[in-house]
């Protein structure tokens, strides 16, 4: 990761926490609620199936929960802001001229392992992230902010499970 | 480094304030006493019999009765799909999302107006809107709906279109009323489905 | 007086259209401060980047502090807020499987989206097992579903929990922040790597 292109720097972490925060209060503010994301990856979900099995969709019960709950799934708070950051991340990519493919490891493992550890990592968070109700956007940070207990218990679990856990995964990262 | 500090140094402060300020839990919307008087003087918090009857009749489902006499009085009789919320017990934050709601129309009624005016102003003082009083109360209602007094062959078609339906009101909701009277248990089966429904709107959330 | 939709003073599809407008400065701020970086993500666990903690619990306090201060002024109604809540037992169990995914995918599902964005193929492929997570979830649903409607309690706050105020439970969290960042500053200066270029302001 040496600077040879010159990459822009990474914005101070505390300014950087400082807008993030104020960007939460803004949706309070708005929409009564903070941000999110595991949920948007549910609504797609839920609105994949409904298309393609329409059958299932209807008799299965965490569907049809959803269906009494929400009237479109993709006409989702959740999704619409998650499509805006896709956009948003790009935009600060394109300007910080970090644009690029590539797959983020550490040195001493293969792209390959990298991705097979990503696909896993990803199936664990997405069934955490429906069993706990929250990723750490919408429960930790969101419930964090207003002082939820639900939050402070599933950031206290994410975080200490990843330390934790930490030793044995350290091969992927140092 | 710096950063840090100018965080620290900014947070800190804002923190001690915030910490050592009550809570502020108040309703933003109180009304001030001249503004409770001029309604108080205009009227506007009465509703007549015939269109409580009316919406009673059309099952209406803006519409929820509340009855603010003792449970005793409630058992012995009450109005069709009335929630009982004695007087004294109004201020319970079991029934705070009932009176304090935008979308059904509660009328507080009582054996005569005193008591259920005095619910009223309670109610809106605290700023609380779609609360009404039952005109005249049970007694009035006894007398125009239940036994509606016939009106002369000469009166004005008005009067006879009212008497007519009073009648018809009242056949209709002495059916229901019977039920009430038999076996209270329907009314308060109700109440509960009922206050459900009330929910204030809250944001919707969830991850 | 916020919050404005719940108030109706704006509708539900200017509501939608500003979730998307919160969206892109969510994922500008996240890409600004590098969450977009699994290693930089996962540096959190290993000492050498501590960035996460310091957005995150920066963040965290600014919002809290914040929301306190606008209802203190009447710009906003808490009482009409979402707070999320909370099912002890999958708030824990969740919590303990995310974890898992955190170290061993290196994101979380916004930080993926955001890396994913800017071309990060690790990310694509977290998402992608995003996906799969939460079918799997749905599909198995009548499994575990004691297990995720056990132990409501409502969505209390901490501070009823602990029996303090909102302002100043705020004031310690902000105290408790604050130290973990003198720590973490230590940390990366502690733990730092060769291989790895901390690049920030």
């Amino acid at each position: 990761m040496s600077d040879k292109n010159q990459k822009k720097k990474y914005m101070n972490p505390y300014l950087g926490g400082v807008l993030l925060g104020l960007v939460l209060i803004f949706a309070f503010w708005v929409s009564g609620r903070g941000l999110g994301a595991s949920g948007a990856i549910k609504s797609v979900i839920v609105a994949g199936v409904e298309t393609v099995a329409p059958a299932h969709y209807e008799s299965a019960k965490f569907y049809s929960e959803y269906k009494n709950s929400h009237e479109s799934p993709l006409k989702s708070w959740l999704v619409l802001e998650m499509l805006g950051v896709v956009i948003g991340g790009f935009l600060s990519g394109a300007i910080a001229g970090r644009l690029k493919f590539k797959v983020e490891k550490s040195p001493k493992i293969t792209n390959r392992t990298r991705i097979i550890f990503a696909v896993i990592g990803g199936i664990f968070f997405g069934f955490g992230s429906q069993l706990g109700r929250g990723c750490t956007s919408g429960s930790a940070l969101t419930g964090m902010a207003v002082l939820s207990l639900g939050g402070f218990v599933t950031m206290a679990a994410i975080f200490g499970t990843a330390f934790a856990l930490a030793y044995f995964a350290r091969r992927l990262w140092i | 480094m710096k950063p840090r500090l100018i965080l620290a140094a900014t947070l800190v402060p804002l923190g001690l304030i915030i910490a050592a300020v009550p809570e502020n839990t108040t309703k933003p919307y109180k009304l001030t006493a001249e503004e409770l008087l001029e309604e108080v003087k205009s009227g506007t918090q009465f509703m007549q019999p015939d269109e409580v009857a009316a919406m009673i009749v059309a099952k209406d489902p803006s519409l929820q009765l509340i009855d603010v006499r003792s449970a005793d009085e409630f058992e012995k009789f009450s109005l069709p799909g009335a929630v009982n919320i004695p007087l004294p017990d109004i201020l319970n934050s079991e029934w705070e999302e009932t009176i304090n709601q935008d979308v059904r129309l509660n009328v507080f009624y009582s054996n005569g107006t005193n008591d259920a005016n005095q619910a009223w102003m309670i109610t809106r003082q605290l700023g609380y809107r779609n609360n009404y009083v039952l005109s005249g109360g049970l007694n009035y209602w006894a007398e125009t709906i239940m036994n509606p007094q016939q009106p002369a062959e000469t009166s004005p078609n008005e009067e006879i279109a009212k008497y007519n339906f009073r009648q018809g009101a009242g056949q209709a909701l002495g059916g229901g009323m019977e039920a009430a009277q038999s076996s209270s248990m329907p009314a308060k089966g109700a109440a509960p489905a009922v206050v459900k429904t009330q929910k204030k709107k809250k944001a919707q959330g969830g991850c | 007086m916020g919050p404005l939709v719940v108030n109706e003073i704006i509708s539900e599809n200017a509501n939608l259209f500003l979730a998307f407008i919160i969206g892109i400065g969510f994922g500008f701020v996240l890409e600004q401060n590098g969450f977009s970086s699994s290693r930089r993500l996962a540096g959190m666990f290993y000492g050498y980047d501590t960035t996460v903690l310091k957005v995150f619990f920066t963040a965290a306090i600014t919002a809290a502090t914040g929301l306190l201060f606008m209802s203190l002024f009447g710009w906003i109604d808490l009482n009409l807020i979402y707070i999320n809540p909370t099912y002890l037992w999958s708030a824990i169990g969740g919590g303990v499987v995310m974890g898992a995914g955190f170290i061993l995918g290196g994101y979380c599902p916004g930080t993926s989206v955001c890396a994913a964005s800017i071309g990060k193929i690790d990310a694509m492929a977290f998402v992608g097992g995003l996906f799969i997570g939460v079918l799997i979830f749905a599909e198995g649903y009548p499994l575990w579903e004691g297990f995720y409607n056990a132990k409501f309690l409502g969505s209390p706050l901490l501070s009823d929990v602990l029996g303090t105020s909102r302002g100043l439970l705020t004031f310690l969290i902000i105290l408790m922040a604050l130290a973990m960042f003198w720590v973490g500053e230590w940390a990366e200066k502690r733990f730092a790597r060769d291989n790895y270029k901390l690049n920030q302001k």
